[in-house]
């Protein structure tokens, strides 16, 4: 019994966390409509200025916390308002996650150039002693931050019950058209929202840190820890955020105890699918929940950028010259980068479909990436299958799994679905950790073979990179063929609406269904292409970080474009290789581009360079 | 003959009865139009008929077949193609997309031929742009045909969607307020564009506000009020119809 109750103690210390990362969450949401996925960047920031500002500074550990609190936020605010608020006003939803996932990047880019890649381990408040209360044993640190998230949320309750300022954020929230009206200055409080958020999410981080190991991407696995428990407590209701924080910390407390911990993330998104299909808005519905496809319609800001036909054949052309010359003229270590590149642009290619054109934002690409790698790898390796038959296998494998995701997650959109997307991915991740017999575990899979083909082995770099060159070219006018017939047609006239789409006897849910299987394909085919390449496959190669890489570089390149994604994957592939030792640099760009582009280049560089070729009409905002 | 058969259609929201038994039936080949004060829940039995949202009570049956329950698809495959009030042309596409996407649901090559490049594919593309162009020329937009849908005025959107609609092929096509945003001589010109659809063999239902319109083109005509169906007849006879003068005309003379 009183192990029970440690457990459960255990589990509410936890469940405050990611209560307060809910809470940010749902500030945000409440008054933007939008998910901040840079949440958990607040965290590490806070926690991390305040270790400098005590240790290198040497303020007082008070000072130096809220010290680091007012940096982060100065931070948010201005985050907010170069990116975020204008964002607001003329993006679409799906694109303004896109633009948080940029500045989680950056945000994690910007900790890794100041604090380095090395782990920091905290000092409790109050010293290592557990107190003893009643034969039960409380962890101080645990004390602390559910004494802060106590704290926090009885403020921010005051807050907006009692405050004028609280006021006007409720009326934001409920209706923002009636509260811009009645004179609310609604950008403002948007911005403010955004920098609370930040606020909270820095002192979450600075009470937080002495309780786990800090580095550069813990923002990343807060945000995500914040993002399912907000998504099963209901993200329109700050009692459903907590309650949702508080469910997940038990649930994994006790998984942990009772089955294993290698389950218990397994089982905290096994949790979310079944409250995203069972109830996709929470356990604890707002009154006025927001309804993200009614939003959208308000602010589609869509381009149109068309290559002319002759253009597109000579440029394409000239690619393939370039493409053919390139192994002769390139040294070993940017032939590598190519043949990466080009990988990358197969999955990309499959993405590009799914999101870019469909409009179904797919945070999970690398879990196809990671069946095709682990099983083509596995079956060539284990059971010496020739590995053509174990690319296949895999993408076999993937198309089931694309389906049977698919059809769970149809119901659910925009948001939702990318929610979903994430937990498969993150699902994906955690099989590769844990079934080490198949995948090797977190050091990986060796020993893979070359990829051959009835014996003929690619052996070298330069026929890999024929074979991938081969491929690409292939896939890629293949896809090009469907994108400018019915089938593009049909996936764009759904993405912006799917309503008008199924009055013209369009097949939504076909549609869908198919963009799904092919990205599943295309990606799977790219995880096995990798494996091969390296002889190497571990989990972080085609893990959750990889999948947003994808996305910014689609983002970057410029998405619904199909030739964009290539330019996306070789900036953010090739250039890290050419200039090495500015390679720390490589998050914190590649996160700017992201956040930067979604704002400023719609449709990327590829939207870019249409725009700045003779005789193109600039595209004009409708 | 008739091809559209709604009897006692019924749909309350909370407490407001936007659709009230309502029954007619649409002949063959004929062309319907459906008026009413704002409000009168015309764009609602637009709803009711392609089935976006259950009725309360009542069916719908086009040639024989049950509308309630199938999908928006479905019911466009049956052939019944709708526009909606507020112009919804695909952001993102090109006037001639737009079209094109028209045409999805007879396309005859599947997403194998297309990924393949089949030449029986690219050819029946080429057809379709040709057709979409031709229809374009009708309503005077081929010339914008490569331009952004959205950029369009609002009138010509609404144009456009008549021409995404008639690439469907209808049987029985649902036009809810297409003149909507147009001046006088696109007015003219799309009423002769409705009666060459008409003539092409395609029934059509017309929510129109512009009397002049209605009243020239017009087989029949249902007039709606407050959910409740309060005539219907021919031009001539809805217009020396006093309860019709007085809830309709007399409103909007006032
Ligand atoms: N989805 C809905 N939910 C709630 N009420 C609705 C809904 N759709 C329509 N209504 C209400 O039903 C009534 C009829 O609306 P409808 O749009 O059908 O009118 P209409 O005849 O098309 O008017 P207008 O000429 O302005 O287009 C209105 O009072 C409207 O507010
Ligand atoms: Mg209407």
């Amino acid at each position: 019994m009183t192990q029970f109750i440690q457990i459960i103690i255990g589990g509410i210390q936890q469940g405050s966390i990611y209560a307060l990362l809910a809470l940010g969450f749902s500030l945000v949401y409440r008054v933007t409509g939008v998910i901040n996925l840079a949440q958990g960047a607040f965290c590490t920031l806070g926690a991390l200025t305040a270790y400098s500002l005590e240790t290198s500074v040497g303020l007082p550990p008070l000072l130096a916390a809220l010290g680091a609190i007012l940096a982060t936020t100065a931070l948010a605010a201005v985050a907010g308002r170069a990116l975020f608020v204008p964002g607001l006003a003329r993006l679409t939803n799906s694109n303004m996650l896109m633009m948080t996932a940029g500045l989680l990047t950056l945000f994690e880019g910007l900790v890794l150039v100041i604090w380095g890649s090395q782990p920091y381990a905290m000092p409790p408040f109050s010293g290592e002693k557990p107190w003893r209360v009643a034969g039960l044993l409380l962890p101080t640190q645990g004390v602390w931050v559910f004494g802060v998230t106590l704290a926090i949320i009885v403020a921010l309750g005051w807050m907006l019950a009692r405050t004028r300022l609280g006021q006007s954020l409720r009326a934001c929230s409920e209706n923002p058209t009636a509260a811009r009206l009645m004179g609310v200055d609604v950008p403002r409080m948007q911005l403010f929202a955004f920098a609370l958020a930040g606020a909270i999410g820095a002192a979450a981080g600075v009470v937080v840190a002495p309780a786990i190991a800090l580095q550069f991407d813990t923002g990343r696995l807060l945000t995500i820890s914040g993002f399912i428990a907000v998504a099963i407590g209901g993200i329109a209701s700050f009692p459903g955020a907590i309650a949702g924080g508080l469910l997940l910390g038990l649930v994994g407390q006790l998984a942990t105890a009772y089955v294993s911990s290698l389950f218990s993330n397994a089982l905290a998104l096994g949790l979310l699918l079944i409250v995203l299909v069972w109830r996709p808005s929470g356990l604890i519905r707002a009154k006025l929940a927001r309804r993200s496809d009614v939003r959208d319609e308000a602010r589609v800001w869509m381009h149109v950028s068309r290559l002319p036909s002759a253009m597109a054949w000579r440029g394409g052309g000239l690619l393939i010259c370039l493409g053919l010359a390139a192994p002769f003229l390139l040294g070993q270590a940017l032939l590598g980068a190519l043949i990466i590149t080009l990988i990358l642009f197969i999955a990309l290619i499959g993405q590009d479909v799914l999101m870019g054109y469909g409009g179904q934002i797919s945070l999970g690409q690398a879990g196809f990436m990671a069946i095709g790698g682990y099983t083509a790898a596995y079956l060539a390796t284990e059971h010496a299958w020739a590995p053509i038959a174990g690319v296949v296998a895999g993408m076999g494998l993937s198309v089931a799994c694309a389906i049977v995701l698919a059809a769970v997650t149809l119901r659910l959109r925009g948001l939702y679905m990318a929610l979903a997307t994430l937990a498969f991915g993150l699902l994906i991740d955690s099989c590769a950790i844990g079934f080490d017999d198949i995948t090797g575990g977190p050091s990986g899979m060796v020993g893979i073979p070359d990829f051959s083909v009835a014996g003929f082995a690619f052996a070298t770099p330069m026929r890999m990179y024929f074979l991938v060159l081969a491929l690409v070219v292939l896939i890629f006018v293949a896809v090009a063929g469907a994108m400018r017939s019915g089938f593009g047609r049909a996936l764009q006239a759904i993405r912006t609406d799917p309503l008008a789409a199924a009055a013209l006897g369009v097949n939504v849910v076909g549609c869908k269904m198919a963009a799904f299987a092919l990205s599943a394909t295309l990606a799977s085919l790219a995880g096995s292409l990798y494996a091969f390449q390296f002889h190497f496959l571990s989990p972080d190669m085609v893990g959750t970080p990889r999948s947003l890489e994808l996305v910014s570089m689609l983002v970057i390149g410029g998405e619904g474009t199909l030739i964009g994604p290539l330019l996306g994957a070789a900036v953010l592939t090739i250039l890290p290789t050419v200039f090495q030792p500015l390679a720390i640099y490589k998050t914190l760009a590649s996160g700017a581009l992201l956040a930067g582009c979604s704002l400023y280049l719609p449709q990327g560089m590829f939207g870019l360079i249409v725009r700045l070729l003779p005789g193109q009409k600039r595209p004009i905002a409708a | 003959m008739s091809t559209l058969e709604v009897v006692g259609l019924r749909k309350s929201f909370g407490g407001l009865l936007a659709t009230a038994d309502v029954s007619f039936s649409v002949a063959a080949h004929s062309l319907t139009a459906l008026i009413g004060p704002n409000g009168a829940g015309k764009t609602t039995l637009f709803n009711l008929i392609t089935n976006l949202f259950a009725a309360d009570a009542g069916t719908v049956t086009f040639d024989g077949v049950a509308l309630g329950g199938l999908s928006s698809s479905a019911i466009a495959k049956l052939g019944v193609i709708r526009t909606f009030q507020t112009a919804r042309v695909f952001p993102g596409m090109t006037v001639l997309e737009n079209v094109l996407a028209g045409r999805h649901r007879l396309l005859p090559h599947g997403l194998a031929a297309q990924l393949t490049w089949m030449p029986y594919a690219r050819r029946a593309e080429r057809a379709l742009a040709q057709r979409a162009l031709a229809l374009l020329d009708l309503v005077g937009l081929a010339d914008q045909a490569d331009s952004p849908a959205t950029q369009l005025p609002m009138g010509a959107q609404k144009l456009l969607e008549v021409i995404r609609a008639l690439m469907a092929q209808p049987r029985l096509l649902l036009l809810d307020e297409p003149a909507a945003g147009l001046n006088d001589t696109e007015t003219a010109e799309l009423s002769a564009l409705l009666r060459a659809i008409q003539a092409c063999g395609v029934t059509i239902v017309v929510v129109e506000h512009n009397m002049s319109l209605v009243m020239g083109i017009a087989d029949q005509i249902v007039v709606l009020e407050a959910g409740r169906m309060i005539a219907t007849g021919t031009p001539a006879a809805i217009q020396c119809n006093p309860r019709v003068i007085e809830a309709y005309l007399g409103a909007e003379a006032a």
